[in-house]
């Protein structure tokens, strides 16, 4: 079953790439997300940015996706960081834990501060 | 809805078909008057139940069997969700306090266990029941109307 429920927009600005990741990232989904992921990952003098402002939901799944993401960019001390967390996602965030990783992967970047 | 009722779901024990058991929950506890944050709650928690039943009942074969819903409306108030699979067993290992990433480094760090921690954390009551497959039950009663929801 192919749907769009989770999609994708990549913006690269100087030294920065943020992707924009909007619907519902989710088991069935995860697969596509690693596949997008991977390769952004790989770019160590890049600061790479998710904005998920337009992410509607999040499962167990999308956060150990995201603990992958934040463990390879540590692995490689490389920038990494989220911004426009929605309300509802924020809260899971809080409660599995991961905030206080996401908010130090921030002060990774130099400068420019979102 | 005075009266205590009950709907049920079985789908496909695949991941395509979780999202269509979180539209069902939406309808069912918004017709009850949960809030928007509690629906959220839910919609979470009954996923992760699906999840795991997706994944670990059948040996992760395609069209290996079904995870079967059943949404009990007990009272004006709560809703009981049963999430069952007869697959093989899904047992929690570990203590879920600890599966958050509470206190943990970057290294430690790991999202197994996630799924049952999150369950725990945003309905009232969950347990899990292990014979001819799993069945989580979970309930959470509506908060008092009048509260206002942030």
């Amino acid at each position: 079953m192919q749907t769009d429920k989770l999609t994708f927009r990549t913006e690269n600005l100087d030294g920065t790439t943020v992707v924009h990741i909007a619907g519902e990232l989710d088991l069935e989904v995860a697969s596509q997300m690693r596949a997008t992921m991977e390769p952004l990952m790989e770019l160590g003098d890049r600061k790479l940015v998710l904005n998920l402002r337009d992410l509607k939901y999040i499962d167990s799944t999308g956060i150990g996706i995201l603990i992958g993401i934040l463990k390879a960019r540590h692995a490689k001390q490389a920038p990494f960081a989220v911004e426009e967390v929605p309300a509802t996602i924020r809260k899971l965030f809080d409660m599995t834990g991961i905030t206080p990783f996401l908010t130090a992967a921030e002060s990774y970047s130099n400068g420019s501060p979102k | 809805m005075k009266n205590d009722a009950n709907v049920k779901l079985s789908v496909p024990a695949r991941p395509e078909f979780v999202d269509l058991v979180r539209l069902t929950l939406y309808g069912i506890a918004a017709k009850m008057n949960f809030s928007y944050e509690e629906i959220e709650d839910m919609k979470v928690a009954v996923s992760e139940a699906c999840n795991n039943a997706v994944l670990h009942a059948y040996g992760g074969e395609e069209n290996g069997g079904s995870v079967d819903v059943r949404f009990d409306i007990l009272g004006e108030d709560e809703l009981r969700i049963t999430v069952s699979d007869s697959g093989e067993s899904f047992v929690p290992s570990g203590d879920l306090q600890s599966s958050n990433l509470l206190g943990k480094s970057i290294e430690e760090i790991q999202s197994g266990g996630l799924g049952l921690y999150l369950m725990q954390a945003l309905m009232d009551s969950v347990e899990v029941r292990t014979q001819q497959g799993t069945a989580v039950v979970m309930s959470k009663r509506r908060e008092a109307a009048g509260k206002a929801s942030v």
